[in-house]
């Protein structure tokens, strides 16, 4: 599970002078299930097509089992890619777009090394067959592909890349034509299928909920360099910095002081928290997930805000305070009206503290709640039209 | 009201195809009509047809407009197809501009095309005498040949030329239609670029290149202003061949063959239109066409698909090498003459008794001769230009001396046809022709018959008379008149005969300014008089008995065409040959039946009233002959243009255009 296949290494790309790839390095394990996360143009597309081989780098390398690739054309790399909008092959039919990467695949020949010969093609029907049993799309061979479902092209899509054995999947936004539902069970069944193939798969994706559901690792990317690599469990309970805390779930960000170890100060008050190793009245970002959060009568509240907004979301109520001007986002199973002045209590391991950084002072007010919602809410369109060339 | 609407709109609209299609469904009907008419229907028959395909010169445009459209449209679809390529994957802005500059060269007129197309060429072959004679002086293992003339190559290269960018319109939009990741995807699974191209691109872009493959082809078949330009003097399309054809008449011949063309042209566009529609729906591929591919893709397949495209590129080959083979092995030579002015069976019997291949071709007016010749554009052999025409050619030395020896039959043009003004020494021509000028004349709308040159002047017939389209000719009818020499140079004399004619013009005297519409005009008896030539004459009254014809009394041009061959003509040898046979009698008499004009060979002159009651068992009318031949007596009261100096040639010019027609 450990051993590494894949290095990234200094990696660097520009288009017309924007760079989209800053000095990236990154590694990944044989069998992991790695997901690059970020918003559009974070330039996540683009380190799987240079991994692909689709695209060259400016500078830095590409390490495959320690062998440099960055000049190896991707049709001889051990990798195979799922693309964005399946790119499934409109004249054949399922069967022969499965069997496609075989019918081009040549292999020494037994009896003559000398010789490439191309597969047998009883051995390539068998692969096809077996592939679509893996898929559950068995008896669909002869399905013209425009006669498919979105979520069955999907899997088609995958059978195709997985037929030929590949050490490394990549997967480019493979979701990102389904709907919510499809999606929901396709990510199920990703999983499943990485797991019974037994091989690395990469994976990009900007939905944070798709990265937490199926990875084993997720790299957090924006404007070409990477914010954080962890488990889900690290990045959404400890993320680096306010991109990070922003863009993984929901968080109010809050100007702090670390008073010393384990004691924060935001709003003038003092905070008991976990967090520690920050020098002496260090100025921070304190995050806070709207579910750590506790309603009380005002009198028991560390903080006393009035209740600006309420939006019931089914299993919670999403409640904005107004906290002397910032805006906090708060997330309960109790009601409390518009207009009302509530008390709240953070417990010490619902406060995490974060180094100031770049990024600070630009995320965690909900003043533009509804705005934000939809921006998050509406699809990412087409990953950066800078890729396209 | 609202239904008197819905009638109203339904009548425009037949109104408007009526309009559109009516004249295309006159041509279909009359090229079945039995006679030569296109006005009076005479019976059904088949005959123009028949006649079509045992007609050499159309049979032989025929072969050069197939080979030419199927070369180009291969040559082009498979330059357009990697052109669309290549914009696709440029930035969109290139990829914009570059479409843009696509599209003007089909939005541009053609005639624009065409003519910079042959300055292009003629420059280049210039260009390229001076490097052939520089490449071959420095160095003797390669021998370039010096001179490049318009011909099959620029006919091929102008269509390659103009059908691209249909192809590129049409691939264009495919490519982009295209999924972009696909060339990834099957790079991706093993696929070199080639392979990606062959197995996943080409399929999908398929559907375009054949409509844009069909489109040019049609585009081919059609074009005629871009080939006019470019075929030179030894290819003729289709297209070409008709207009020459369409000079003098529209034959029911030339109805057949518009009819045919009509319907190809109509059959490719039904088939562009039925993929366009075919490709919206679900395309099922054909259990045949299915079969066929799954053997193709067999391990036996191989062989097939090497096979074919073996098969393919032998076919190419062969085409290529019979076409650069057919045009240099067998001897060539070229004509340039008018619009039915010769018995085209003489074609025939001239390569079958030689073995020359004759590429003939058909000018306007010596002018347009002239200008053609002058641009480096008209490489013909031999020529057949009046007798002002052929002085200016000879003072203009463009003519090569001819070898008498090898034109024995010369001895047999008549004396009086020998060292006349134009050439005194007999050194550059052989008399092909002779007539006079006169007044054509329909007897019922007419009160009494015609005598004089006034007729052309009298505000009696305002409205009903037809005077030449060319300056010379209109302005001697004047100078006649006016009883001075056709060849004054006296300015004064000039401006009188143009004040005459400028007069009647604003009198309204004059129907219109015609050449060979005279044709139509006269037979169909919409208009009563009209200057022309009495061989054409003599052709009108086979369809209209009520013509007759004069030499009016004040006098008239007599004229003389005479072949001539051009200096550094590349065929000269061939080129003796084709005169001597034209100058035959035999070849006379042929061509005297066929389009009415005197011969100068003087036991054809003789012999011709036996020669006609023999082949129509009905004597000859004397008063026809004479017409067609006309005694020495009215010769003598005729006169010959001379080559008029510069400053007069000016002259005409300006009055010419102040006349504005």
């Amino acid at each position: 599970m450990s051993k590494e296949l894949i290095r990234l290494r200094d990696l660097c790309m520009a288009y017309d002078d924007e760079l989209v790839l800053d000095h990236l390095n990154l590694y990944i394990n044989d069998k992991e299930f790695l997901t690059l996360l970020g918003p559009s143009g974070c330039g996540k597309s683009t380190t799987l097509r240079i991994i692909g081989g689709f695209t060259m780098p400016t500078s830095g390398d590409v390490l495959f089992d320690g062998v440099r690739i960055n000049d190896v054309p991707p049709y001889r790399r051990q990798i195979n890619t799922v693309f964005q909008k399946y790119a499934l092959f409109p004249h054949l039919n399922v069967f022969e777009n499965i069997a496609f990467g075989l019918r081009m695949q040549r292999r020494a020949d037994p009896e003559n090394p000398g010789r490439k010969v191309k597969l047998p093609e009883d051995e390539i029907r068998e692969r096809v067959l077996e592939m679509l049993e893996v898929i559950s799309l068995k008896g669909f061979e002869n399905r013209r592909i425009d006669a498919l479902s979105g979520g069955q092209q999907q899997r088609v899509a995958i059978a195709r890349a997985l037929v030929n054995r590949p050490k490394v999947l990549l997967l480019d936004e493979p979701l990102g034509a389904l709907d919510l539902k499809l999606r929901k069970d396709m990510q199920i069944e990703l999983k499943r299928i990485q797991q019974q193939v037994g091989i690395t798969f990469i994976y990009v994706t900007h939905d944070q909920e798709e990265a937490l559901t199926m990875s084993d690792t997720i790299v957090v990317m924006d404007k070409g360099t990477i914010q954080q690599i962890g488990t889900p469990e690290d990045i959404y309970n400890e993320p680096k910095n306010a991109f990070v805390a922003d863009f993984i779930g929901e968080s109010n960000i809050i100007d702090g002081v670390m008073v010393r170890d384990k004691l924060v100060q935001m709003y003038g008050r003092q905070f008991p928290c976990l967090d520690g190793g920050f020098g002496e009245n260090e100025a921070v970002d304190v995050v806070i997930r709207p579910e750590d959060i506790d309603i009380v009568p005002v009198e028991q509240g560390q903080l006393t805000g009035t209740v600006t907004n309420v939006t019931f979301k089914g299993m919670q109520y999403d409640i904005i305070v107004d906290f002397r001007g910032f805006k906090w986002l708060i997330q309960t199973t109790d009601h409390s009206p518009v207009g009302a002045r509530i008390g709240i209590k953070i417990d010490p391991d619902g406060i995490h503290v974060m180094k100031k950084s770049p990024y600070s002072g630009m995320f965690g007010d909900y003043s533009s709640f509804s705005d934000e919602y939809d921006e998050l809410d509406a699809a990412e369109p087409e990953e950066g039209s800078g890729d396209e060339t | 009201m609202k239904r008197k609407n819905a009638a109203l709109s339904r009548v425009f609209t037949a109104l408007v195809f009526l309009f559109l299609y009516a004249p295309i469904f006159l041509l279909i009907v009359f090229s079945f009509n039995k006679g030569n008419s296109n006005i009076v229907w005479t019976g059904f028959s088949l005959d123009w047809y028949r006649s079509l395909f045992q007609n050499r010169l159309i049979m032989r445009s025929v072969y050069t407009t197939l080979l030419v459209s199927l070369l180009a449209t291969a040559i082009a679809t498979f330059a357009g197809t990697f052109a669309a390529i290549g914009f696709y994957s440029l930035r969109r802005r290139s990829r914009n501009v570059l479409n843009t500059v696509n599209n003007i060269p089909m939005m541009n007129a053609d005639i624009v095309t065409g003519v910079a197309m042959c300055l292009f060429f003629v420059a280049f072959f210039t260009f390229w005498s001076g490097f052939a004679v520089w490449f071959n002086g420095v160095q003797s293992v390669i021998v370039l040949p010096g001179r490049l003339t318009l011909g099959f190559g620029t006919l091929l290269i102008a269509h390659v030329t103009f059908n691209i960018p249909y192809v590129i319109l049409s691939v264009g939009p495919k490519l982009r239609q295209m999924d972009k990741n696909l060339v990834d995807a099957a790079q991706d699974l093993c696929c070199t670029w080639m392979q990606a191209f062959w197995k996943v691109i080409l399929p999908e872009i398929k559907p375009g290149i054949a409509s844009g493959a069909l489109t040019a082809f049609t585009m081919s078949v059609d074009d005629f202003i871009i080939s006019y330009f470019t075929a030179g003097s030894s290819a003729s399309t289709l297209a070409m061949t008709i207009y020459g054809m369409t000079k003098k008449r529209v034959t029911p011949e030339i109805n057949a063959i518009s009819t045919l063309l009509f319907v190809t042209v109509l059959f490719l566009l039904v088939i562009v239109n039925l993929r366009a529609e075919h490709a919206k729906p679900e395309r099922r591929p054909h259990p045949i066409s299915q079969k066929l591919t799954r053997l193709l893709y067999s391990p036996r397949g191989k062989w097939l698909r090497w096979g074919g495209t073996g098969v393919v590129a032998a076919c190419f080959l062969t085409a290529v090498v019979l076409l650069t083979g057919a045009t240099n092995a067998q001897p060539v030579v070229n004509v340039c003459s008018w619009g039915e002015y010769i018995d085209e069976d003489l074609i025939t019997r001239f390569e079958e008794e030689t073995g020359i291949i004759v590429n003939y071709q058909t000018s306007e007016s010596n002018e347009s001769l002239y200008s053609l010749l002058k641009s480096g554009a008209g490489d013909y052999d031999v020529v057949v230009p009046s007798d002002y025409m052929i002085s200016q050619l000879i003072e203009e030395d463009m003519l090569a001396e001819l070898d008498y020896s090898q034109i024995p039959n010369y001895d047999l043009i008549s004396g009086r046809f020998k060292g006349l003004s134009y050439d005194p020494q007999e050194r550059y021509t052989v008399p092909y022709t002779w007539g006079t000028v006169g007044i054509i004349y329909n007897t019922t709308m007419v009160d009494e018959p015609i005598t004089s040159w006034s007729a052309m002047f009298d505000s009696q017939y305002a409205g009903n008379v037809l005077m030449f389209r060319n300056s010379r000719d209109a302005m001697a009818t004047a100078l006649c008149y006016l009883g001075y020499s056709l060849n004054t140079t006296d300015e004064g004399e000039l401006r009188e005969a143009f004040a005459l004619l400028k007069d009647a013009k604003n009198r309204g005297v004059y129907q219109s300014f015609v050449m060979d519409e005279i044709y139509q005009k006269m037979e169909g008896g919409n208009a009563a008089i009209g200057a022309y030539y009495a061989g054409d004459y003599l052709t009108m009254l086979e369809n209209n008995e009520d013509l007759a014809f004069v030499v009016p009394e004040e006098g008239s041009n007599w004229f003389m065409d005479a072949m001539c061959v051009l200096k550094d003509a590349p065929h000269y040898d061939e080129a003796m040959a084709w005169i001597n046979f034209i100058a035959s009698t035999d070849a006379n008499l042929a061509n005297m039946d066929y389009i009415w004009y005197a011969s100068p060979n003087q036991e054809a002159l003789e012999q011709y009233p036996a020669y006609y009651e023999e082949l129509y068992e009905e004597p000859l009318n004397p008063e026809i002959y004479e017409i067609m031949a006309a005694p020495q007596e009215t010769l003598d009261r005729c006169e010959a243009y001379l080559v008029l100096p510069l400053e007069t040639r000016r002259l005409y010019n300006e009055l010419w255009t102040e006349l504005g027609i």
